[in-house]
């Protein structure tokens, strides 16, 4: 028995102090190009790339954890990791609970997919599906601009509201503009954008707990480092082909 | 995969082939083990459950009795997938606040009087396995709810001249219990358990609920359509394809359920009374 206590404590000890050490990055894992599994089974994506090139500048041991959107961020002030790294826009709400880093990719309008051959009058949107995915800044500004004349359906993930779009189920998807032209891109008109696009967040950045101000600034010293060399120019033409760019 | 199988099965087949044993497909097969390690562990829990919530109603002591009844009506009529989510929330936060009272300080404690948990210490960290363990026992007092309703049935339904003539050769209530009235109360259970082990099945498919990336959630994965040629293979909608092949897992593990159960029957039914055709 005293040994088995023994072997538990010696266990608890070290990974205590290997957790010290590791920065573990929170992530979804649904959100492509941001952040996906691959075919092998991987968690990959720009985001992946990106938090990897951070932690090598950082001089920090990272490993990713993937975790549902819906509770990202009680995970992260309960301690579940150390950042989140899941295309998360930077907004005043989540700062009054978390801490950002600077943006490390630029302000993105939100932007309307749908079917190929759908034709919306959007100077007068009601009586229609709208698709978001739940505690998004998309879900909430739909909510309150359009949530009173038209049906809003909030779905866990991102995906799930392109399947279900896709699949004709809701009418339109309001979401992140870098996160839908690609997709749009590659449907070969099953799916196009219209109407507005929408300014709604101010950039997208990793998110921190507020008492974590030695990693903000060393992950913010690696933004700046990446931004001024080109590389996160160079991540995102790979991923988002189109940018939006910090370089002009 | 070999050049002599490509050449034997023609270029589509075999990109087929490799693309439904790649990782992603490969991470699909392994969550199997999640959904047949909680029918397993839960029926385990649920038959423990049963018997205990049954040997409660069978008690003489009327407050041990109302005590088993309440668990049978009250856990029967919740909704599983509602039980499913409060038990193991529940169970977290009972021992995240014992955890609390031992690991915080006393600041702590006043400056995060909003918060949950109150310190970083006393944050317990529920990881795949902590959430299957829970699902497991979830599971079990859901449906052992059902097992104990069944086997009590089941008891009263052995012959009470069996019981009279155990207690005539001057056995020991224990005894009695244990090698006359269990013994012979499995031919009468195992309908109503077959019944509830189909259930319990059924409920299998919820894991996905505690963030186990079970076997449902990956088929929603692996079907969502997909536009973007740096993720993978484009495809529309392909979920209807993977959740067909749910389908036939569930059908299949039923059917040898059903094979089993009748093993069962017969062998538990040998020198006994037929009770039904």
């Amino acid at each position: 028995m005293k040994k088995i206590i023994l072997a538990v404590a010696i266990a608890a000890a070290l990974t205590g102090t290997a957790s010290a050490q590791t920065v573990r990055l929170g992530t979804e894992g649904a959100y492509a190009p941001w952040n996906f599994i691959d075919d092998s089974g991987n968690v990959a994506g720009f985001e992946i790339d990106l938090g990897n090139e951070l932690c090598a500048r950082a001089e920090l041991t990272c490993e990713f954890i993937i975790n549902e959107w819906d509770t990202i961020i009680p995970n992260l002030v309960g301690g579940n990791y150390d950042a989140i790294i899941a295309g998360m826009s930077i907004t005043d709400e989540r700062k009054q609970t978390i801490d950002f880093t600077q943006d490390y990719y630029p302000p993105d309008p939100s932007l309307f997919a749908m079917a190929g051959d759908a034709d919306i009058d959007f100077s007068n949107l009601s009586g229609i599906k709208i698709g978001v995915q739940g505690a998004t800044i998309q879900a909430a500004y739909v909510e309150e601009n359009f949530g009173a004349n038209n049906t809003v359906l909030s779905y866990e993930t991102a995906d799930q509201s392109i399947a279900d779009l896709s699949a004709g189920n809701v009418d339109v998807v309001l979401a992140d503009g870098g996160y839908l032209s690609p997709i749009v891109e590659g449907s070969n008109g099953a799916l196009k954008l219209d109407g507005p696009s929408i300014m709604i967040g101010g950039g997208v950045g990793l998110g921190l707990r507020k008492e974590d101000d030695e990693l903000e600034a060393k992950l913010n010293a690696a933004i700046d480092a990446v931004k001024a060399d080109g590389t996160l120019d160079g991540l995102i033409a790979k991923w988002f082909e189109v940018g939006p760019f910090y370089s002009n | 995969m070999p050049d002599w199988l490509t050449q034997l099965l023609g270029d589509d087949l075999s990109f087929g082939l490799s693309y439904i044993t790649n990782g992603k497909h490969l991470a699909w097969y392994a969550s199997f083990r999640f959904t047949i390690i909680a029918a397993l562990a839960g029926a385990l829990f649920a038959l423990f459950f049963g018997l205990g919530g049954a040997a409660l109603r069978q008690s003489r002591f009327a407050v041990l009795r109302s005590i088993g009844a309440l668990y049978c009506n009250i856990v029967r009529g919740v909704p599983d997938v509602l039980f499913f989510l409060f038990f193991p929330l529940a169970f977290e936060q009972s021992v995240e606040w014992l955890m609390s009272t031992q690991a915080c300080s006393a600041a702590d404690l006043a400056a995060n009087t909003g918060t949950w948990p109150p310190c970083t210490e006393a944050n317990w960290f529920l990881g795949t396995s902590e959430y299957l363990a829970l699902a497991c026992v979830s599971l079990g007092i859901v449906y052992g709810a059902f097992t104990a309703n069944v086997i009590h049935g089941a008891m009263q339904a052995v012959p009470k001249g069996q019981l009279e003539a155990a207690r005539a050769f001057g056995m020991h209530p224990i005894q009695l219990l244990w090698r006359v009235h269990i013994r012979q109360m499995w031919i009468y259970a195992l309908p109503g358990l077959s019944n509830v082990w189909m259930l319990l099945l059924k409920a299998t498919s919820l894991l996905s609920l505690l963030q186990i990336a079970d076997i449902v959630l990956w088929a929603d994965r692996l079907g969502a359509p997909n536009y973007l040629k740096q993720v993978g293979l484009v495809h529309p909608d392909w979920r209807w394809r993977y959740y067909l092949v749910l389908f036939l897992f569930y059908i299949l593990v039923t059917y040898l359920s059903e094979r089993g159960f009748a093993v069962l029957r017969r062998k538990l039914g040998h020198g006994m009374i037929r009770v039904e055709g």
